[in-house]
């Protein structure tokens, strides 16, 4: 029985880490290609914020539509996963984690990993 | 459900905070729990048309963070008449304080944003109001454009000047539709109304210039241009027809007959 468990748990933890690592590395990539994008150079390690960069609603009006939607549920939730965030915005999970990790590159929101999870929130403290 | 209402407008004089107070009075006389707010930071005259005794802390203090919300709340529920209950938070209109409020930078509007979504937890939530109306300044300022994004319906109030047409409709088409936010329009101070018949008809030629719903038309009454602001309609004048439209107006909001 206990062999039997066993056997049942640990395909099931296998998997659970390979997408854990695979969520580290789509964000990872995410990065990168937004670091493409925009033609960052430096040999920083991390994307590094722009200086100033407040979300207000000036900003999120000059904002991409796709970008502005997931800025303003982030708003409203002040710390979110990119699932909660995609079950309000009724977009798909991989997406909302796209656009939350290029609002952290842009400097508007922190990220932060507690265990399996990715919390997005607007650091309000480092903008007083 | 709308529970938080902003009131809004392109330019000035359209009848933002008449109608923000008659129709927050309104919920209140029907037993609702509301509360007022005057988020004209530049232009404050919400103490004067409640005529309220000096507040000792006003909603400046509060998007300051140097108090909580219920210190800037004042109980003016006795003026109306039943068991609902009516509160204001007043914008302060001392001088120093418009001047202090006009030289806010981006991240102080940024947690002033923070503080104004707070309230539907400290009021809605916690306090059990029903309802909260946030009476604002015209045009784009960052006062307004926060309580438009604060807020689940905003209503537009819009007069038959071509300018203020022109600037509403621009405003709708370029600020209200990057937001996504459920507005209403209403039509104040409209000097022919047409017969009940034609209502409908001109209804559809509003929607169909603004694309965005009608939530009611407002007649120019002389008896509102006289009282100078002096008055809570719904109050004084239970019969008149601004009271009824107003009445109108509450029962759409309520039973959530706005698209």
């Amino acid at each position: 029985m206990i062999r039997n468990e066993l056997s049942n748990k640990k395909p099931l933890s296998i998997l659970e880490k390979i997408e854990e690592s695979l969520e580290k590395l789509n964000d990872k990539i995410e990065i990168m290609i937004e670091i493409q994008k925009n033609g960052n150079t430096n040999n920083q390690r991390g994307p590094s914020p722009l200086p100033d960069a407040s979300l207000d609603v000036m900003t999120l009006l000059s904002m991409p539509d796709h970008l502005r939607k997931t800025a303003m549920t982030i708003c409203r939730c002040s710390r979110a996963t990119a699932e909660e965030i995609s079950a309000q915005t009724k977009r798909a999970r991989a997406v909302e984690s796209a656009y939350l990790n290029q609002l952290v590159i842009m400097g508007y929101l922190k990220k932060e990993r507690k265990g399996r999870k990715a919390y997005f929130f607007i650091d309000k403290e480092s903008q007083s | 459900m709308s529970k938080i209402i902003a009131v809004h407008s392109y330019k000035g004089g359209t009848g933002k905070t008449l109608f923000s107070v008659n129709l927050a009075a309104t919920f209140a006389k029907a037993g609702k729990k509301v509360c007022v707010f005057d988020l004209d930071f530049r232009a404050p005259s919400l103490f004067a048309i409640l005529k309220t005794p000096n507040a000792d802390f006003w909603l400046n203090d509060y998007l300051n963070n140097t108090c909580e919300i219920n210190k800037t709340l004042i109980n003016l529920s006795n003026r109306i008449p039943g068991n609902g209950k009516f509160y204001a938070c007043l914008a302060n209109p001392s001088t120093e304080a418009i001047r202090d409020m006009s030289s806010k930078d981006r991240k102080w509007e940024m947690r002033a944003l923070g503080r104004l979504l707070a309230l539907r937890e400290a009021l809605l939530k916690e306090q059990e109001f029903d309802y909260l109306f946030f009476d604002t300044s015209p045009g784009l300022q960052y006062s307004s454009i926060n309580a438009i994004v604060a807020a689940d319906y905003v209503v537009v109030a819009t007069t038959g000047d071509r300018s203020d047409v022109d600037g509403t409709k621009r405003m709708l088409s370029e600020l209200y539709n990057l937001f996504e936010k459920k507005t209403g329009l209403v039509l104040n101070k409209v000097l022919d109304p047409s017969p009940t018949a034609k209502k409908t008809e001109m209804q559809n030629k509003i929607k169909a210039d603004y694309q965005v719903p009608m939530l009611g038309m407002v007649p120019c009454f002389c008896e509102i241009l006289r009282a100078e602001g002096s008055l809570i309609f719904v109050q004084d004048k239970p019969d008149h027809p601004f009271t009824k439209i107003l009445a109108e107006m509450a029962k759409k909001i309520e039973n959530n007959e706005i698209e």
